[in-house]
């Protein structure tokens, strides 16, 4: 039997093992697949992003408690929803620590209002700064979640596939950097590795000479790969003077239009009821000029809307395994 | 009426430019007249820097390497250098050695119809390209994956996958399966071959490693000292293995033909005992005891319960399928990657050396004499040993050069030469000979086997049979994360079902 023909049987099924055996970074076997239903899959990219950055965008510019609640509610809640506990309770560890800083610290910086709490030494504590501390703190939090949501439901491509037709390179450009990162962590894991494994070579060099001797390795290593990947794009019409054309994956449907529309429409409602909101507030001297229920609605629904269609989306998929 | 060959090479002559203060004249090939009728599967064999490259290159004029040309390279007919951009990537593929080079796209899909957006193709013709590349390579379950948690098989085939999305009638390949292990390789050549027989695309492939393609070839090409002459597939299938290096001072554990052929006759080969009693009353030098080991904490365990032993003096070599530890087993027992349970005792820990699967993650220096001295204190040796070594390795002329200019052999070479410089006691070594041609992977042989004559104990991880039969006195296959079975080399291959060198 030939040499070839028993090699066919040395083998598995995966193929050659890249260079990147490091816990650094993340590896096909190295966990189950993350499986969550993400929202808004079956629509086209730019309704979440047009929902979700008109969210960021309203919850960051009403700083008043009713609209900051309404907005951290929804974030948190869509963050459970599209992100699991596990991942939204690992944020909260260090979320709601900043929060209570910022709700602390306010009062020593500024001693307005006019509830005294309690004197600590020289500096008075108001109850009305206390509450601008919390507004603050809690607008961080909200505005970090909502991030994160996003980033949970848009990913990357998706994301790339919304830049316009003037930008095609930028696509390209950015899609090379996120594959260089984890290239280059996997090999900084191999010359580091080697490194330490090559006892006999005495003692390890200092952090810093060891880290220009990692950086200068692994720069050559990278140049040398951008020569072949040069020619690689060259060999498949690269700079071909042709206009490039751009393949989607996603296409706008009229649906997709459709719920365009009734977002834009309830993101000016939820706009005007936040501002009529924010106008009559004051938190100095006292906390005063709280607006009529239904102004905080169309925000009520807004933050809402990615929670419920999650919801929705999780009850269309029952009955699947 | 004659028909147009796919490709066809008239009085080819080619010199690289000279490089500044060389005074060779840098002549790679010399009146070289071919032709290759459409439709055919050819190899293109020769040794590493034999000019292979250099002779595909020039079918296409966009990687074409600078320097003067004689005479025409014609594809369909058409001199290759009135071709442009478009009509070249449309009339000919070309696919790279290197799996991680070649990739551009970060995800599949953007990957595969990187190309046609290239060359502006509209989009209700590119998603049925993009579709029915996909489908023909059995890509679609992992079309939406991004390109970096592809295995290096994958890589390879995407890299096929996105010049086939082109349609071209003719396609070039590169020592294409170089850096794959062998089932990578096996499945990559049979979609090469289906693409060959079903699309009726002309193959040309260069390669140092002909037998696994011999059943899909229709003819071979040797390249030699410049000039192409044809070669018989059947001689390349003769061409004779990795000769075994006996150790100096005693006959081989396994390797010499006389013992070889009397362990097939007889039950109880006297090799088998010969080699099991060689380290029978050596102290261990390396021993693990129930080592666990896995890289994220709901991950899989890549070494689930591994005990090992390795005697003094011995090459022990690892076998075993891709992903199955050994290269993490290396670096585990080497110190370098934390266990979650289980223990290495190792006699060597103050004396080791460890080759990775990659050279350059060894070659930190500007020079290739730089990069043999870079450890010269901490292993106590001197220029003329530095100059001695590059002797040794055939490197004499090249002290001067960066090490990325020096092929990947010698780059494989200087890395090995660089750890035994240093006289380690204990050498690891993963996939010393992966991608290097056979006079390559015997001078690796020959160095490993001088180590070990030397009194170095080896631990090789490899997927190199050949290799293993040349220099390991005991071989270990591992699998699910365990050593399964652990034999001298000779009953390890006679009793294997799966694993015989030939």
């Amino acid at each position: 039997m030939s040499e070839s023909a028993h090699r066919e049987l040395t083998g598995p099924v995966a193929g050659e093992k890249n260079l990147r055996p490091g816990p650094c970074v993340a590896r096909p076997d190295a966990a189950p697949a993350r499986r969550r239903p993400t929202p808004f899959e079956t629509c086209h990219a730019t309704v979440p992003a047009v929902c979700l950055a008109g969210t960021v965008a309203l919850s960051m510019l009403a700083a008043q408690p009713v609209c900051v609640g309404v907005s951290l509610a929804g974030a948190l809640a869509f963050s459970l929803a599209a992100r699991g506990a596990r991942a939204t309770a690992r944020g909260l560890v260090w979320q709601v620590p900043m929060l209570a800083l910022v709700c602390l610290f306010n009062p020593l910086f500024s001693a307005s209002g006019s509830t005294l709490l309690f004197k600590l030494g020289p500096r008075s504590v108001y109850a009305e700064s206390l509450a601008y501390g919390a507004t603050m703190g809690a607008l961080m939090v909200a505005g970090v979640l909502w991030l994160e949501d996003a980033a949970a439901v848009l990913t990357q491509d998706r994301l790339l596939a919304l830049a316009g037709r003037r930008m095609r390179s930028l696509p390209l450009v950015v899609s090379m950097a996120a594959q260089l990162a984890p290239q280059l962590l996997g090999r900084a894991h191999a010359v580091r590795t080697a490194l330490d494994a090559c006892t006999a070579a005495g003692p390890r060099p200092g952090r810093r000479e060891g880290l220009v001797r990692t950086s200068t390795l692994l720069m050559g290593w990278a140049l040398e790969d951008s020569l072949g990947r040069a020619d690689a794009m060259r060999a498949r019409g690269w700079e071909s003077g042709l206009p490039r054309t751009c393949y989607r994956t996603e296409r706008l449907r009229r649906s997709d239009v459709a719920a365009l529309v009734g977002l834009a429409a309830l993101l000016a409602l939820a706009a005007a009821g936040a501002w009529v909101a924010c106008a009559d507030w004051r938190f100095y001297p006292r906390m005063e000029g709280l607006a009529p229920w239904w102004c905080y609605v169309p925000l009520v629904l807004l933050a809402a809307l990615p929670t419920v269609v999650a919801a929705v989306g999780r009850v269309r998929d029952r009955g699947l395994s | 009426m004659s028909v147009v060959p796919a490709l066809s090479y008239e009085g080819v002559g080619f010199s690289y430019a000279a490089a500044p203060g060389a005074s060779a004249s840098g002549e790679v090939l010399r009146d070289v007249t071919l032709e290759v009728p459409e439709g055919e599967f050819v190899l293109l064999v020769g040794a590493t820097g034999s000019g292979k490259s250099t002779l595909l290159r020039l079918a296409k004029p966009e990687i074409a390497p600078a320097g003067r040309l004689e005479g025409e390279v014609r594809a369909f007919g058409r001199d290759v250098r009135g071709l442009g951009p478009v009509e070249s990537a449309r009339a000919v593929g070309y696919v790279f050695q290197d799996p991680d080079a070649q990739i551009v796209c970060d995800t599949v899909w953007h990957e595969v119809a990187f190309g046609l957006e290239n060359l502006g193709v509209d989009e209700g013709e590119m998603r049925r390209r993009v579709a029915e590349t996909c489908n023909f390579l059995g890509m679609e379950p992992w079309l939406r994956m991004r390109t970096a948690e592809l295995s290096g098989g994958q890589r390879q085939t995407l890299a096929l996958a996105a010049t086939l999305a082109l349609r071209p009638r003719l396609l070039l390949l590169d020592e294409p399966t170089a850096m794959l292990d062998p089932l990578a390789e096996k499945s990559f050549l049979s979609l090469l071959f289906r693409a060959n027989r079903e699309l009726g695309m002309t193959v040309v492939v260069a390669t140092h490693a002909p037998r696994p393609m011999l059943d899909y070839a229709t003819r071979a090409l040797r390249i030699e000292d410049g000039s192409v002459l044809p070669v018989g597939l059947g001689e390349l299938a003769k061409a004779p293995s990795l000769e075994p290096v006996p150790r100096r001072g005693g006959p081989s554990a396994c390797g010499d033909p006389a013992s070889r052929s009397a362990a097939a006759s007889r039950v109880v080969p006297a090799s088998r005992s010969a080699a099991a009693s060689r380290f029978a009353g050596e102290k261990d030098l390396l021993r693990a005891d129930n080592l666990w080991l896995r890289y994220a904490r709901d991950g899989r365990w890549v070494l689930r319960g591994l005990d090992l032993s390795v005697a003094a003096g011995e090459v022990r070599a690892l076998v075993g399928s891709n992903g199955c530890g050994k290269s993490t087993l290396l670096a585990a027992l080497a110190g370098a990657l934390r266990t979650q349970r289980g223990r290495v005792r190792n006699a060597a820990a103050a004396s080791q050396a460890l080759l990775p699967q990659s050279p350059r993650a060894l070659l930190a220096r500007e020079t290739v004499a730089d990069e043999l001295s870079e450890w010269r204190r901490a292993g106590g040796y001197d220029a003329a040993e530095v100059s001695a070594a590059l002797g040794r390795i055939g490197l004499a002329g090249a002290a001067g050069r960066h090490p990325y200019d020096l092929s990947g052999g010698q780059q494989q070479l200087l890395a090995l030469e660089k750890l035994l410089l240093l006289h380690p006691r204990l050498l690891l070594l993963d996939e010393p000979t992966k991608g290097l041609d056979d006079a390559f992977r015997a001078r690796v042989a020959a160095r490993v086997a001088a180590a070990r004559d030397a009194g170095a104990t080896v631990l090789v991880a490899t997927h190199d049979l050949g290799f293993v039969r040349a220099v390991a006195d005991s071989v270990s296959l591992l699998f699910d994360g365990e050593v399964a079975v652990t034999e001298p080399t000779a009953t390890f291959f006679e009793r294997s079902w799966l694993y015989r060198d030939r």
